[in-house]
C-alpha cells in the first residue's frame, strides 16, 4: 500500500513536485497521468527511495523511505523510465545477481530468475548478453527485474512504451494478476487508452500537483463527446439534424456530438435507432482517463492563476 | 555480518564481469605484457653489453619496477575512474541503489573491483620480475617489499578514482581529475619539493681553518702536505642554505619514493646503497635532517691527524639510513588519507535517498 501525504521535491528553483497526494491500496492499480515534466518520474524516485521529499510524507507498505529505505526497498519493486542494464552480462545473471542483491540465495536467485524469464518471454533471449536487447525487450527485462523479491508494491515507470502491442496486452493480464494477488501497484503512462484498461483509478498530476477529487468529479460530469458511425452518414446527419443536435462534420471515424452522461447517451441511441439510421459504431470518442486529463490540463491552461 | 560481505562480494563480481570480459582489458593486459617484457630485455642487454656484473641486476630490478608502477598508475585511472558517474549516465545505477545494496557497499565494491583489475596488470608483468630475480639474484626481501608496495599503491589509485568517479558528475572529468591527482603525486610532489625547498632559505655561516702551505719546509710526496703544518687564520664565509629539511613531507608523497624507501636498501663496504632504490631513499633521508647552521671545516686538525679528507665525510650514507625516519611510512600514510577521503565522499554522495543533487544530474 502507498500512502502519500503533501509531498513536494525541487531541484535547485524548479519546482518538480509541489503538493502530491493520494492512496493506492493492495490489490490495486492506480494510473499515475499528467503531461510532460509534471514531475511523475520525480515522485516515482521519492517512492522508490531514490530521492528525499522536501515536504510531505510517503508511507510505502506501512515504511517512511527516508527513515528506514531498507524496509521499503525490501517490499518495493520499481521499473524506472531509463532502460539502464549491465551490458556485457547476460539476461539470466542479470536477474540472478539482482536477486542477490536482495539478499536472496544463490538457488533462489537462480529459480526465481527462470520463473521471470517464463513470465515476461524472454526464453529465447536468456544467455544472451543484454546489450543486443531491442528496446522492447530491455523493457522485459526491466519488468522482471522489479519482480525479482516478489515485491508488495510496485511503481512502474512508462512500462508499456516500446512495447509490441502482444505484449502490452501480456503486461495488462500481468499487472491485473500481481494486483489480484494483493500487490499495490501505480503505473505512469503517456497511453491513456490503455491504462484505461489496467488501472482501477488515477492520479492526475499537473506542474507537480496532483488533481483533487472533487476536480475530477467536475471534470467527469462535463458533457463529452460520442462518436457515432452510421451506415449512412447521410441519413445520420439529417436525423441528428431533425433532434437538433449539433454534430461535427463527418470524417473516416463517423460524427462526433456533445453528450452530457451515460444516460442521455443511452437515449440518443434509442432515438437513432427509432428514426431508422442504421448505426455501426456508439461509443466515447476518448475513454474516461483521456477526457479527464484533457478537460483538466485545459482548465489548467485557460483558467485563471495557479 | 556475513550478508554485508555476501552483497559487497556481488558487487564486486558484478563489475568484474562488466570489466575483465571486455576485449579492451585483454588488449591491454597484453600490452602491458610485452611493453615490460620488452623494457626488462633492453635493460639486461644494455647492461651486460656493458661488461657489468650481476649486482647490476638490482638496478634492472628496481628500474622495472619503476616502470611497472608507472604502466600500473597510467592504467588504473581509466579503470576506476568512471566507476560510479559511468553507471549513473548507463542508468543502472539507480537500479543497484533501489536494491537492498547500500552505498557503502556499492561504492567499497567498486573499489575493491577496480583494485582487483589493476593487479592483473601487475600479474601480467610478474614473469618480468621473476626473470630480474632468478636471473640477478635480486634480495627476495626486496621483491616482496616492493611488490607489496607495488600492490598497495595501484590500490591508492583505484580508491582515488571510484572516490571521484561518486564526487564528480561527469566521467570524462572524474578519469581527468584522476590523472591529475597521479601527475600531482608523481611529478608534483618534486616541483614543490624543490620551490619549497627554495622558498624557506636559512643563512649559514661557515668557518674554514685552512693550512697555511706557504710554510712548513718540504711536501711530503705521499700527503701532499707539508712537513710541519701551519694553520691559517680561521675564515669565516655566509652563505644561504635551501631549507629542505621544512618539506621533505612533500617528496615522501611520491609515489616512486615510497616505493624506493620501503624496499629494504643494501649497502657496500662503504656503506652506500647498491641500488636505485637505495640511491633514491638515500636523497629523501638526507633531506630530513636540517643543514648545519653553522659549520666548522677544520683541514688544518684533520691534515694533523694526517688525513685531509676526514674533515668532509662527516657521515656515510648508511648513518644517515639508520639516524632518520623511514619516510615511506609517512608517504604512504598520506596516501591512505587521500584515498580514505575520496571513498567516504563519494559513499556519502552515493547514498540515498538523496537531498541535493549535483546540478545537472538526475538519480534515473
Ligand atoms: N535532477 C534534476 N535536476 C533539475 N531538474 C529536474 C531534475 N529532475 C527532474 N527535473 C525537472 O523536474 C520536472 C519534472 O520532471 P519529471 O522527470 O518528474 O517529469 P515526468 O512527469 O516524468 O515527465 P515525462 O512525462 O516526460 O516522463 C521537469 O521540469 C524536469 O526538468
Ligand atoms: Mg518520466
Amino acid at each position: 500500500m502507498i500512502e502519500v501525504e503533501g509531498v513536494a521535491r525541487s531541484f535547485g528553483d524548479v519546482q518538480a513536485v509541489r503538493d502530491a497526494s493520494f492512496t493506492v491500496n493492495a490489490g490495486s492499480v492506480t494510473a499515475l497521468i499528467g503531461p510532460n515534466g509534471s514531475g511523475k518520474t520525480t515522485l516515482m524516485l521519492m517512492l522508490a527511495t531514490l530521492l528525499r521529499p522536501d515536504a510531505g510524507t510517503i508511507r510505502i507498505a506501512g515504511h517512511d523511505p527516508v527513515a528506514d529505505p531498507r524496509a521499503v526497498r525490501t517490499a518495493m519493486g520499481w521499473m524506472p523510465d531509463v532502460l539502464g542494464s549491465w551490458g556485457t552480462i547476460s539476461v539470466r545473471r542479470t536477474l540472478e545477481i539482482t536477486g542477490r542483491l536482495y539478499e536472496r540465495t544463490p538457488v533462489q536467485a537462480r529459480e526465481r530468475a527462470q520463473q521471470l524469464i517464463d513470465l515476461v518471454g524472454l526464453v529465447e533471449l536468456a544467455e544472451q548478453p543484454t546489450r543486443v536487447l531491442s528496446r522492447g525487450q530491455k523493457q522485459r527485462l526491466s519488468l522482471a527485474r522489479a519482480l525479482v523479491h516478489e515485491p508488495s508494491v510496485l511503481l512502474l515507470d512508462e512500462p508499456a512504451s516500446g512495447l509490441d502491442p502482444a505484449a502490452r496486452v501480456e503486461l495488462r493480464t500481468l499487472v491485473r494478476r500481481l494486483a489480484s494477488e494483493g500487490v499495490a501497484i501505480l503505473v505512469s503512462s503517456h497511453v491513456l487508452a490503455e491504462l484505461d484498461e489496467m488501472a482501477d483509478s488515477a492520479v492526475y498530476l499537473e506542474r507537480g500537483v496532483t488533481a483533487s477529487d472533487e476536480r475530477i468529479e467536475a471534470s467527469r460530469a462535463q458533457s463529452r463527446d460520442w462518436r457515432i458511425r452510421a451506415v449512412d452518414p447521410a441519413a445520420l446527419a439529417a436525423a441528428l439534424k431533425k433532434l437538433r443536435i449539433a454534430a461535427s462534420p463527418p470524417d473516416h471515424l463517423g460524427t462526433a456530438v456533445s453528450v452530457a452522461g451515460e444516460v442521455e447517451a443511452a437515449q440518443l441511441l434509442a432515438k437513432l435507432v427509432g428514426a431508422g439510421v442504421a448505426i455501426s459504431a456508439f461509443g466515447p470518442a476518448v475513454g474516461d482517463f483521456e477526457h479527464t486529463f484533457l478537460d483538466l490540463s485545459r482548465t489548467t491552461t485557460e483558467g485563471g492563476p495557479r | 555480518m556475513t550478508r554485508y560481505f555476501d552483497t559487497l562480494g556481488t558487487i564486486v563480481q558484478l563489475e568484474l564481469r562488466q570489466r575483465i570480459r571486455s576485449v579492451a582489458w585483454l588488449v591491454l593486459v597484453s600490452v602491458v605484457f610485452v611493453l615490460v617484457g620488452i623494457v626488462t630485455a633492453l635493460l639486461w642487454f644494455s647492461i651486460t653489453a656493458f661488461g657489468g656484473d650481476v649486482s647490476d641486476s638490482a638496478g634492472v630490478y628496481s628500474t622495472i619496477i619503476f616502470f611497472v608502477l608507472l604502466v600500473g598508475t597510467l592504467v588504473t585511472p581509466a579503470i576506476s575512474g568512471a566507476a560510479i558517474n559511468g553507471d549513473r549516465d548507463a542508468g543502472t545505477l539507480a537500479t543497484t541503489q533501489v536494491t537492498l545494496a547500500s552505498a557503502n557497499q556499492i561504492v567499497l565494491g567498486k573499489f575493491l573491483a577496480a583494485w582487483t583489475v589493476a593487479l592483473t596488470f601487475l600479474v601480467a608483468s610478474l614473469p618480468a620480475l621473476l626473470f630480474t630475480l632468478i636471473a640477478g639474484g635480486v634480495p627476495g626481501d626486496t621483491l616482496a617489499a616492493s611488490l607489496g608496495v607495488l600492490v598497495l599503491e595501484l590500490g591508492v589509485v583505484a580508491a582515488i578514482g571510484v572516490g571521484l568517479s561518486g564526487l564528480i558528475t561527469r566521467p570524462l572529468f572524474s578519469v581527468v581529475t584522476t590523472y591529475l591527482v597521479v601527475a600531482a603525486l608523481s611529478i608534483g610532489t618534486l616541483i614543490a619539493f624543490t620551490l619549497g625547498g627554495l622558498a624557506f632559505q636559512s643563512q649559514q655561516t661557515q668557518t674554514i681553518i685552512g693550512i697555511d702551505y706557504s710554510v712548513g719546509g718540504e711536501f711530503d710526496p705521499n700527503t701532499g702536505l707539508p712537513e710541519e703544518i701551519v694553520c691559517l687564520e680561521p675564515v669565516t664565509y655566509t652563505n644561504t642554505l635551501p631549507r629542505f629539511d621544512l618539506v621533505w613531507g612533500i617528496l615522501a608523497a611520491n609515489p616512486y619514493i615510497v616505493l624506493a624507501d620501503a624496499a629494504p636498501t643494501s649497502f657496500d663496504a662503504n656503506g652506500f646503497p647498491q641500488d636505485l632504490f637505495g640511491t633514491i631513499a638515500l636523497g629523501v633521508r638526507s633531506a630530513q635532517s636540517a643543514p648545519e647552521f653553522e659549520s666548522v671545516l677544520d683541514e688544518c686538525a684533520a691534515a694533523k691527524e694526517g688525513d685531509i679528507n676526514l674533515g668532509y665525510f662527516s657521515e656515510t650514507p648508511r648513518e644517515i639510513f639508520d639516524r632518520t625516519v623511514p619516510s615511506w611510512f609517512v608517504g604512504f600514510l598520506i596516501h591512505l588519507v587521500l584515498a580514505a577521503a575520496a571513498l567516504t565522499g563519494a559513499i556519502a554522495r552515493t547514498r540515498t535517498p538523496a537531498g541535493a543533487l549535483p546540478t545537472g544530474s538526475r538519480v534515473a
